[in-house]
């Protein structure tokens, strides 16, 4: 390598180190994240082993029967040394596991009333009830509810239920009876086989499709009316129509809210007009999402407006002379002259909002929250709502991140499809004879 | 077509830019608007072709009232300074585009496209993009969507001012061959002399928004009304010797030199300031009138050579001679003015008429 290489190198290392922190590394670890199955329940550390009611419910539907579910979801408690050694450890009275001894070891009972039964009928049992029920499980034998810390322990366990499997069945015992996270790829088919994804695809391109084009389009009537304007009044407009990029999400949408609620602006207004009262935010699904669109759009369009007046105001003045001594009126002056010196403008910030609106649901969480039912629910609040944000408590961090990876690779594709088409090479290299 | 400018009164805001300004062509006359920078010239032209709203007075194009009219229906072809091509179009698409706007039919465009397109040489360019072009092909561009709608009046603002010296040279009697051809009437604002003399009819010299002469470039140059005048045409440009009116002629400023005018009349009286212009072609070493000085400056023109003569009193005489005069840097030389060549203008820079005593 040359020296100026590594010199050139050097200079870009740390925003290359900041890159790779700050924006490659959660990527990859979204990537890495969804080929597991994390969750709240799983943690994100390691796990145990453990066979639980739902556990043999799984079982049972995976078609373990007979004998083996039988053994692992009984409770048996069995009278032995072992048993009688932790008793004594535990400091239950001498005469009353001398007394156990006598009278059941080698018994062995299924379900712990029974078990329960038989202590009490001996004369030198503990007082306290609690003391019993304690008692009984120092002799209990089955894996139910018991949670087994590593993997050895629990085989152990096992055998000692001759559960009679095959290695197979073994294998998946093992695999349910797990509460850690695991390596899998379930997270992507389970998104491709559940109709709700589908749902916030469509939901997905509903909102970037309209709100794109309101963006686009309302920027681009602003940014032209307030050209036609004298300059002082030009200000003024687009002062006002930057508001909404300037305000707090929050606020902006509580006044969106304020406007539609059923108590709201909107609604008084047409009460004099005989509408009955709707919470006009979430009433319909129509509704809801010219709420959504036009609460995006004119944040979005205000970004527009902006780009779209300095490029129509980097048009010389001149040229925009030629057109009128040329005939044309303002509207072919719009249509022949600075729409098509937009392009680039209009492209960039398609391309753009695009990639930021796929990803964005901050305005949706605020004002719709994907309602009413999911009409709303876009693909970044429903991967949100499931990795971060869930009714149930159960954080799915596996698949939310499995989701997230789907938007990735979708905004990937849609940079490079935005790329090809700017087609930035022909750009820079358009031929000059002259300057 | 005849226009006619009355009155023409121009203010943006405050400022008062054109303050009473008149001025008629005739038709088919191409007129020159001459004057330094900021007196107001692309101002008058983008009111005759309605970009700007006149503040006062009225323009008529032969007969028609125009002074109202939008810039869209005044049929003005103007070719901007800096070309104004559009961008986004091809050269073809550029010179149709005032034929599109008015809804021509495609092939009545495709003629008087290519029609034009002849006429300024640039039929094998029509696919080029702005961008691909060089500046003087750009310039016939634009001077082809200025002419292809038959304009009333042709309007050039600063035509050649972004072409090199050699394309200078070669547009300007295109142009000149052009609009002769095409018989248009036609308007070129400049700040160079040179390019208005060769180039028109006539000439209106523009200082601070008014018009202060307008004569054919030869009487301007041979009669100039005013200092300002004088000063602004003539390259290299005329030098002036101020001095008092004597009785024996005129005491030069600040010198013993004493210039007998005698044969002149039409002088002010004794005592008067004046100051006298002399263009370097009449201050020649054969001439009788004979003022002395030294060499301080040569500069060689190719044929000719420029001399900066520095008299004792500080001013400064230029003239100009053919190669091979043998003089040089500091020499002491004693040349003449040709004394019924001299210029003269009182203190306040009006031409004083005078004339050889019969
Ligand atoms: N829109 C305007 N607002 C205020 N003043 C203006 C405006 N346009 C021109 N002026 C002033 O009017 C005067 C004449 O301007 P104009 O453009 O006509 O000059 P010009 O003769 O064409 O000069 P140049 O040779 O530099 O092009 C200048 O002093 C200029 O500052
Ligand atoms: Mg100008």
């Amino acid at each position: 390598m040359r020296r100026t290489d590594l010199f050139g190198l050097g200079f870009m290392a740390p925003a290359l180190i900041l890159t790779i922190m700050f924006f490659l590394a959660p990527v990859v670890m979204t990537g890495v994240y969804s080929f597991t199955n994390m969750s709240t329940a799983t943690g994100i550390s390691g796990g145990a082993y453990l066979i639980s009611p739902a556990t043999i419910r799984s079982l049972t539907e995976q078609g373990f029967q007979g004998d083996a579910i039988e053994r692992l979801s009984s409770e048996s408690y069995v009278v032995d040394e072992a048993g009688l050694e932790a008793a004594e450890a535990a400091g239950y009275t001498p005469r009353f596991i001398a007394e156990i001894r006598s009278t059941l070891l080698g018994d062995t009972f299924t379900g712990r009333r029974d078990f329960e039964r038989a202590l009490k009928d001996l004369s030198h049992r503990p007082r306290s009830i609690r003391d019993l029920k304690k008692a009984t499980e120092l002799f209990q034998k089955s894996v139910l509810n018991v949670r087994f810390e590593t993997e050895a322990d629990f085989q152990s366990a096992l055998s000692s239920l001759n559960l009679n499997l095959s290695p197979a069945e073994a294998v998946f015992l093992t695999e349910t009876a797990y509460t850690g996270w695991i390596w899998t790829s379930a997270n992507y088919d389970r998104a491709v086989n559940l109709p709700s994804t589908y749902r916030a695809t469509a939901n997905s391109a509903i909102y970037v499709t309209f709100t794109l084009a309101f963006n686009v389009g309302f920027g681009l009537f602003l940014a032209i009316t307030t050209f036609y304007l004298p300059s002082g009044q030009a200000a003024f407009f687009r002062t006002i129509w930057f508001l909404p990029r300037i305000l707090p999400p929050v606020l902006y949408v509580l006044m969106w809210k304020w406007l539609t609620w059923d108590t709201g602006f909107l609604s008084t207004l047409l009460s004099h007009f005989g509408v009955p009262p709707h919470n006009l935010m979430k009433h319909t699904a129509t509704h809801a999402w010219v709420v959504v669109v036009l609460i995006n759009g004119f944040v979005g369009a205000s970004m527009g407006m902006i780009l779209f007046s300095s490029a129509i105001r980097s048009i010389p003045q001149s040229m925009l002379h030629a057109s009128e001594v040329d005939g044309a009126n303002r509207w072919q002056q719009v249509r022949y002259i600075i729409l098509p010196q937009l392009r680039w403008p209009i492209l960039f910030t398609t391309a753009y909002q695009t990639l930021s609106l796929l990803t964005s649901f901050e305005y949706i969480l605020l004002s719709t929250n994907g309602g009413p039912g999911s009409a709303t629910n876009v693909w970044a609040l429903y991967a949100f709502k499931i990795a971060l944000n869930n009714y149930g408590g159960n954080l799915e961090y596996g698949y939310g991140a499995a989701l997230a990876m789907v938007l990735v690779i979708i905004g990937i594709i849609a940079s490079l499809f935005y790329l090809r088409l700017f087609n930035f090479k022909s750009m820079i290299t358009s031929p000059r004879i002259e300057q | 077509m005849r226009i006619e400018l009355k009155n023409f009164k121009k203010t943006f805001g405050d400022i008062t830019v054109i303050e009473d300004m008149s001025l008629s062509l005739e038709s088919g006359e191409m007129l020159a608007l001459l004057g330094p920078s900021g007196c107001g010239k692309s101002t008058t032209l983008f009111a005759i072709c309605g970009i700007h709203r006149m503040t006062g007075g009225q323009l008529l194009f032969g007969d028609r009232d125009v002074t109202l009219v939008p810039s869209q229906q005044r049929n003005v072809g103007v070719v901007f300074q800096n070309y104004a091509l559009y961008p986004h179009m091809n050269a073809y698409e550029n010179i149709a585009f005032p034929l599109m706007i008015r809804k021509e039919d495609r092939k009545t465009i495709e003629k008087k496209v290519s029609e034009i397109a002849a006429l300024v040489h640039i039929g094998e360019l029509m696919e080029r993009k702005p961008a691909q072009l060089s500046g003087g092909q750009q310039q016939r561009v634009a001077l082809a969507r200025a002419l292809v709608r038959e304009p009333d009046i042709l309007l050039l603002d600063e035509p050649l001012a972004n072409l090199d010296a050699k394309l200078r040279l070669e547009m300007r009697s295109e142009i000149r061959r052009i609009q002769q051809q095409t018989g248009i009437t036609a308007i070129l604002v400049t700040h160079d002399q040179v390019e208005a003399m060769s180039m028109c009819d006539r000439i209106a010299i523009m200082n601070k928004g008014d018009i202060v002469q307008l004569s054919s470039p030869q009487d301007m140059y041979q009669n100039p009304n005013s200092e300002f005048v004088a000063s602004f045409l003539g390259n290299p440009p005329i030098a002036f010797l101020d001095g008092v009116v004597t009785d024996g002629g005129v005491q030069l400023a600040s010198s013993e030199a004493l210039l007998p005018l005698r044969g002149q009349h039409g002088l002010p009286s004794s005592g008067m300031p004046i100051r006298l212009g002399i263009r370097p072609e009449h201050f020649q070493p054969e001439n009788p009138l004979k003022v002395t000085g030294r060499i301080s400056f040569v500069e060689t023109q190719g044929r000719e050579e420029l001399y900066d003569v520095t008299l004792s009193n500080g001013s400064v005489l230029r003239s100009i001679q053919r190669q091979g005069g043998g003089y040089h840097l500091g020499d002491e030389v004693s040349w003449g003015i040709a004394e019924n060549q001299i210029l003269a203008f009182d203190a306040s820079g009006a031409r004083l008429h005078m004339g050889a005593l019969a």
